[in-house]
C-alpha cells in the first residue's frame, strides 16, 4: 500500500472508532435531551442509569448461564436486552416518581441538584451490590473482524451500528406516529396547552423517563459487550460526554441528540488518534465550553434563553 | 415535656457524639497502639489494594499473638482507602497523623499517592513504610521518615528494557503510559534505557485512568507495526487495552510492570487474549521462597488466591512492629529511629536492610510471562 492509501485507511479506522463510540453517546444523550425538552431538567442521574443498564445486561448473562448452562448468543442477547430495558426503565420510572415528582413547581435548581443526588445513590447502591470490583463481562458473541484494505470492522461494531440504528428509527417512529409520542410532543412544546387538550402531564413525564432510561439501558448493554467490564463509576465520564452530545446538537432536539452524539464520537476520535490521546477528554469538554459560549442552542436546537 | 425532650436530644447527642469519637481507653490494660493501612480499597484497584489489607492485617495478627508490643499494649490496624487518589491519600495522612496512637503507616501502595502522603507523615514524624510504590523519586525528597520494602523503577524498567531488546529482539517500540507518577516514571526509565541500547521509540503517548475507549490511539500504533509496547500503568485499564489491540488486529508483544502483575488482570482481559503477555515483577515469585511457604499457605486458606503485593504488605508491618517492640514505647521518634536502624530484619520476601534514602537494598526483578492463564516465572533479572 501507497503511504496515502495507509493514510486513508487509517482516517477510515478512525472514523469508524468515533462512530462506534458516538453512537452509544447518542443513545445516552436521546434520554437527556427528552427529559429536557418535556420538564427543562438536566437529569444527571442518566448517567448512572445507563450504568445500571450495564450491569443489568450482565446479570442476564449470569442468570441465563447459571440457568441453562451455555445458551445460543440469540438468547442471551434477548435476555440481556429485555432485563436491563425494563429493569432500567422501571428504575427511571422510581426515580421520577420518588425524586423529582414531589419537586414539580419548585425552583428548576432543586431538582437539579436532586439529580446530582440521585445520582451518587444509584452509583454506591450498585457500588454495594455488586462490589467495587471492576466486573469482566464474558464475550456473547464471538470475537469477530474483518479487514478491508487495512480497515477492521469487528462483529460487535456492526451490532452497535444496527442495534442503535434501529432504536433511532424506532424512537423517530414512535414520537412521530403514537398518541403517547404525540403528546411527548405537544407537553415538550407548550405543557400548559397540552393539559387544556386533554393530555395528562404527569403521565408524560412518566412515559419519557421510561422510554429514556430504556434507551440509555440499550447503551449500556452495548457498552459493557464491546468494552467486556463494567464498574460502578463508568456512569460518571459516559454520562458527561453524553450531556455534552446532548447539548452540542441542541439540547431538547431529539434529532440533535442522535446527530451530537456521533458528531461527538467522531471528534473526540480523530483528536485523540491526530493530535493526543492524553487530551481526549479536554477535547471533547472544550467543545462543550465553545458550544455554550458560541451556539448556546446547540447545531438544531430552537435559541432557548434558558438558564441551566 | 420540653424538659422530656431535652433529656431524650441530650442522650441521642451523647450516643452519636460518643460513637464518632475515639474510643478512650478505660484502663491501662486496654491500650490500644495503631498501625495505619493505606492503599485503594474501593474503585478499580481495590482487588490488589485488598490484597495489601490483607497482608497487612495477617502481621498484626501475628504480633497480638506473639504478645503484647509495650507493655499491655495491644496492636491494631487502621485500614483507609484512597481510591488511588493523591487527594484522598493526603486525607488518610491526615487523619493517621492526628490520631496519637498511631506509630507508623503501612502504605500507599500508588506511587503518587504514597509521594503526596510523605510530606505530612514526615511533617508528624510518622515511619512510613510501603509495600509497592517503585517510583524512585519517592525516597529522594529527603524525607527521613520514608522507607519500603520493594525495589525502584531504576532497577525494574531497564531490566524490562533490557530483556526486550537482548532477548525478545524487539528494536522497534510503542510506550503508552497512564500518566500517573507511577506509570509515567516507569515508561521514562524504560525508554531511556531501550534507547541507550540501539531500540527506536516509534510513539510515546499517555491515557487516563478510568477511560474504555483506546481505538484512537492503537489504530495509530497499529499503523508503525511496532515489535513491542511497553505499557506503564496498572492493570484495569491493560485490560482494555489488550482487548481493543485485538479487536482491531494490532498484532505484537506487550510488556508491562508490577502494576499490571495481578491474576485479575488476566480474567478482565481473558485467558485468550492476555497469553504471551510479558511482565516485570519485584522478585521471585513467593510461592517459590521457602521463608514464605507458611505465610502463603495461611493466607490462601483463609482468603484464596494471594494478591501480588500481600507478601510485601506483610513485610512491610512487619518491619514496623519489630521496631516498635524494640522502642519499647509508642513513641514515633523512637519507632522511626528503630525502623532506621534495622539490621537484617528476617522478612519472608528475604533480610531487609535500608540505605540512606530508606529503600531497601539488594532486590533483584523477576521476568514474567502470562501463559496458560497464568504469570509464569521466566527468569531474575539483576539490578
Amino acid at each position: 500500500m501507497s503511504d496515502a492509501q495507509v493514510a486513508a485507511a487509517l482516517l477510515a479506522q478512525q472514523l469508524i472508532n468515533g462512530l462506534t463510540i458516538g453512537l452509544v453517546y447518542a443513545l445516552i444523550a436521546l434520554g437527556y435531551t427528552m427529559v429536557y425538552g418535556v420538564i427543562q431538567l438536566i437529569n444527571f442521574a442518566h448517567g448512572e442509569v445507563f450504568m445500571l443498564g450495564a450491569y443489568l445486561a450482565l446479570t442476564a448473562v449470569w442468570l441465563l448461564t447459571a440457568w441453562l448452562g451455555a445458551p445460543p448468543a440469540i438468547l442471551l442477547l434477548c435476555g440481556m436486552f429485555a432485563l436491563s430495558v425494563v429493569g432500567c426503565a422501571l428504575t427511571g420510572r422510581l426515580i421520577e416518581r420518588v425524586a423529582y415528582r414531589p419537586l414539580r413547581g419548585s425552583p428548576k435548581l432543586t431538582a437539579l441538584i436532586t439529580s446530582i443526588g440521585v445520582s451518587f445513590f444509584l452509583q454506591n447502591a450498585v457500588m454495594l451490590l455488586y462490589g467495587s470490583r471492576e466486573q469482566s463481562v464474558p464475550e456473547v458473541l464471538p470475537m469477530v473482524s474483518w479487514e478491508v484494505g487495512g480497515v477492521s470492522v469487528s462483529g460487535m461494531q456492526l451490532l452497535i451500528l444496527a442495534v442503535s440504528a434501529a432504536m433511532m428509527v424506532g424512537l423517530d417512529r414512535f414520537v412521530r406516529r403514537t398518541r403517547t409520542g404525540k403528546a411527548m410532543r405537544a407537553c415538550a412544546e407548550n405543557t400548559e396547552a397540552a393539559s387544556l387538550m386533554g393530555i395528562s402531564p404527569d403521565a408524560v413525564i412518566r412515559n419519557t423517563f421510561m422510554l429514556g432510561s430504556g434507551l440509555a439501558a440499550v447503551g449500556g448493554m452495548l457498552f459493557a459487550m464491546n468494552y467486556g467490564s463494567v464498574s460502578f463509576h463508568d456512569g460518571y465520564l459516559a454520562g458527561l460526554k453524553a450531556f455534552t452530545a446532548a447539548v452540542f446538537g441542541g439540547i431538547g432536539s431529539i434529532p440533535g441528540a442522535m446527530i451530537g452524539g456521533i458528531l461527538l464520537g467522531v471528534f473526540e476520535g480523530l483528536a485523540a488518534g491526530y493530535l493526543s490521546s492524553e487530551w481526549k477528554d479536554v477535547f471533547a469538554f472544550g467543545l462543550l465550553v465553545c458550544v455554550l459560549i458560541f451556539r448556546p442552542s446547540g447545531i438544531l436546537g430552537e435559541n432557548l434563553p434558558e438558564k441551566v | 415535656m420540653t424538659l422530656f425532650r431535652r433529656a431524650v436530644l441530650t442522650a441521642a447527642a451523647a450516643v452519636v457524639l460518643g460513637s464518632a469519637a475515639q474510643p478512650v481507653p478505660a484502663a491501662a490494660e486496654e491500650r490500644v497502639v495503631r498501625i495505619g493501612l493505606v492503599a485503594p480499597l474501593t474503585g478499580d484497584q481495590a482487588y490488589i489494594g485488598q490484597g495489601c489489607l490483607n497482608g497487612a492485617r495477617m502481621a498484626v495478627e501475628d504480633a497480638n499473638v506473639r504478645g503484647p508490643v509495650f507493655g499491655q499494649a495491644r496492636l491494631e490496624l487502621v485500614p483507609l482507602d484512597d481510591q488511588h487518589n493523591p487527594t484522598q491519600a493526603v486525607l488518610a495522612a491526615n487523619k493517621l497523623v492526628a490520631d496519637p496512637t498511631v506509630i507508623g503507616v503501612v502504605g500507599h501502595f500508588n506511587s503518587s499517592c504514597t509521594k503526596a502522603a510523605s510530606a505530612i507523615y514526615h511533617e508528624g514524624r510518622m515511619v512510613q513504610v510501603t509495600p509497592a510504590s517503585t517510583n524512585p523519586e519517592i525516597s529522594r525528597q529527603g524525607f527521613d521518615t520514608f522507607f519500603r520494602v520493594c525495589a525502584t523503577d531504576d532497577v525494574q524498567a531497564p531490566a524490562a528494557a533490557r530483556y526486550a531488546y537482548g532477548r525478545l529482539g524487539a528494536r522497534r517500540a510503542a510506550i503508552i503510559d497512564d500518566q500517573t507518577t507511577y506509570g509515567k516514571g516507569l515508561a521514562d526509565q524504560f525508554e531511556k534505557t531501550f534507547k541507550d541500547l540501539g531500540g527506536e521509540v516509534l510513539r510515546r503517548d499517555g491515557i487516563t485512568q478510568g477511560e474504555k475507549d483506546f481505538a484512537p490511539l492503537l489504530t495509530r500504533i497499529k499503523v508503525l507495526k511496532p515489535e513491542l509496547v511497553f505499557y506503564g500503568g496498572v492493570y484495569p485499564e491493560l485490560a482494555l487495552l489488550l482487548k481493543q489491540s485485538r479487536k482491531l488486529g494490532l498484532k505484537t508483544q506487550w510488556m508491562g510492570g508490577d502494576g499490571i502483575y495481578e491474576a485479575s488482570l488476566i480474567q478482565l482481559a481473558g485467558p485468550d487474549v492476555a497469553e504471551g503477555l510479558y511482565a516485570t515483577m519485584l522478585g521471585v515469585d513467593p510461592k517459590t521462597l521457602p521463608s514464605a511457604a507458611d505465610f502463603v499457605k495461611r493466607y490462601e486458606a483463609r482468603h484464596g488466591e494471594i494478591g501480588s503485593f500481600s507478601t510485601y504488605a506483610y513485610d512491610a508491618a512487619n518491619v514496623i512492629i519489630e521496631a516498635a517492640r524494640r522502642a519499647g514505647a509508642p513513641d514515633r521518634q523512637a519507632v522511626l529511629s528503630e525502623v532506621r536502624a534495622t539490621k537484617d530484619h528476617s522478612g519472608i520476601l528475604g533480610p531487609v536492610n535500608f540505605d540512606e534514602n530508606g529503600d531497601v537494598v539488594g532486590r533483584s526483578v523477576g521476568i514474567y510471562r502470562v501463559a496458560d492463564g497464568k504469570f509464569r516465572f521466566l527468569e531474575e533479572a539483576g539490578s
